[in-house]
């Protein structure tokens, strides 16, 4: 059965672009890789067939389709390491110490390793079991989990003076 | 630093959505890719039979050649009426024919109950005509 392409972006394209943005760093990959993901589900419509929880089968395919984006672009530049470009992921707002907050909080994520950042964003905003992000990143449960534990570590350090001082 | 609380606190940072023009443009171009235009109707749940032979029309459709396959030679062994039997295998040569009688006569002597053995003297035994060549020819030379 062909897919219904306007529902899966309605439900799942603001999570998908937001963990795309969030794990290559670079609004114009998320969005070429976004595209790419609902080129797959227009031209395989027997993709979905039998998938029973889509977002995290959405999730996976994103998440293997960003590591096939990033390695295409030049090795020299790693900009979805680069600890210097800071990509606004999280929305604005008028609150100058939410908006100070989340500037540092984009900056510490990007200082987090890519796969570390993207446990780390499947489990604070989406949500997920480190079984469910498991299963959407192809990697063992407890891998999910110890690299949510560093990652959380090392924004906690990051960011302890701001959140005590805006807390 | 209360664990759950910063953790709380990153989780309710609001994060970016996509522009909205590029709902548009990432359908047309899937719908492009697809060769089709993405539908915005609903389509009609499929019968019962496609959605349960659908997932894997390629597997399904080799399994019935398989068994097309195998009726077709099916049929080619069985279906041999007898005058198609017969009018297929050669009639034997009027040698065969001479081969397989002898061979009949032999078969017969065989079951025949052979008397018990007496010792006769001087007359030698008349050959038998259903004797083998070989045993009366012996026997003319001993007598």
């Amino acid at each position: 059965m062909p897919p219904d392409l306007p529902r899966l972006y309605d439900e799942h394209a603001s999570a998908l672009f937001a963990f795309l943005l969030n794990f290559t760093r670079h609004e114009a990959d998320a969005r070429d890789v976004l595209q790419e993901v609902f080129r797959r589900l227009a031209t395989r419509p027997a993709l979905l067939d039998g998938v029973r929880w889509e977002r995290a089968f959405l999730l996976r395919l994103a998440h293997n389709l960003a590591i096939d984006q990033i390695r295409r672009r030049d090795s020299r530049e790693r900009r979805h390491e680069k600890i210097a470009e800071i990509v606004d992921i999280f929305a604005t707002t008028d609150d100058p110490d939410e908006a100070a907050f989340r500037r540092a909080l984009a900056e510490a994520l990007g200082e987090l390793p890519a796969e570390q950042r993207a446990v780390v964003h499947l489990k604070l905003w989406e949500g997920l079991t480190f079984e469910a992000i498991a299963v959407a990143l192809d990697i063992p449960p407890n891998t999910a989990a110890s690299r949510y534990r560093y990652g959380l570590d090392k924004l906690r350090a990051r960011l302890r003076p701001l959140y005590e001082e805006i807390k | 630093m209360n664990a759950d609380d910063f953790e709380s606190r990153l989780a309710r940072q609001p994060l970016r959505t996509p522009p909205a023009e590029w709902r548009a443009e990432i359908l047309r171009t899937a719908g492009v890719a697809s060769g089709s235009q993405p539908s915005t109707l609903n389509s009609q749940p499929a019968s019962w039979w496609r959605e349960l032979l659908w997932p894997c029309p390629q597997a399904w459709a080799a399994l019935a050649g398989a068994w097309v396959i195998i009726a077709v030679l099916n049929n080619n062994s069985l279906d041999r009426s007898p005058t198609q039997v017969t009018q297929k295998i050669p009639a034997p040569s009027p040698e065969i024919y001479a081969l397989l009688r002898e061979q009949e006569r032999w078969l017969m002597e065989l079951d025949e109950p052979r008397p018990p053995r007496v010792q006769q003297p001087a007359a030698p035994p008349r050959p038998s005509p259903l004797r083998p060549h070989s045993e009366i020819r012996l026997i003319a030379r001993m007598a």
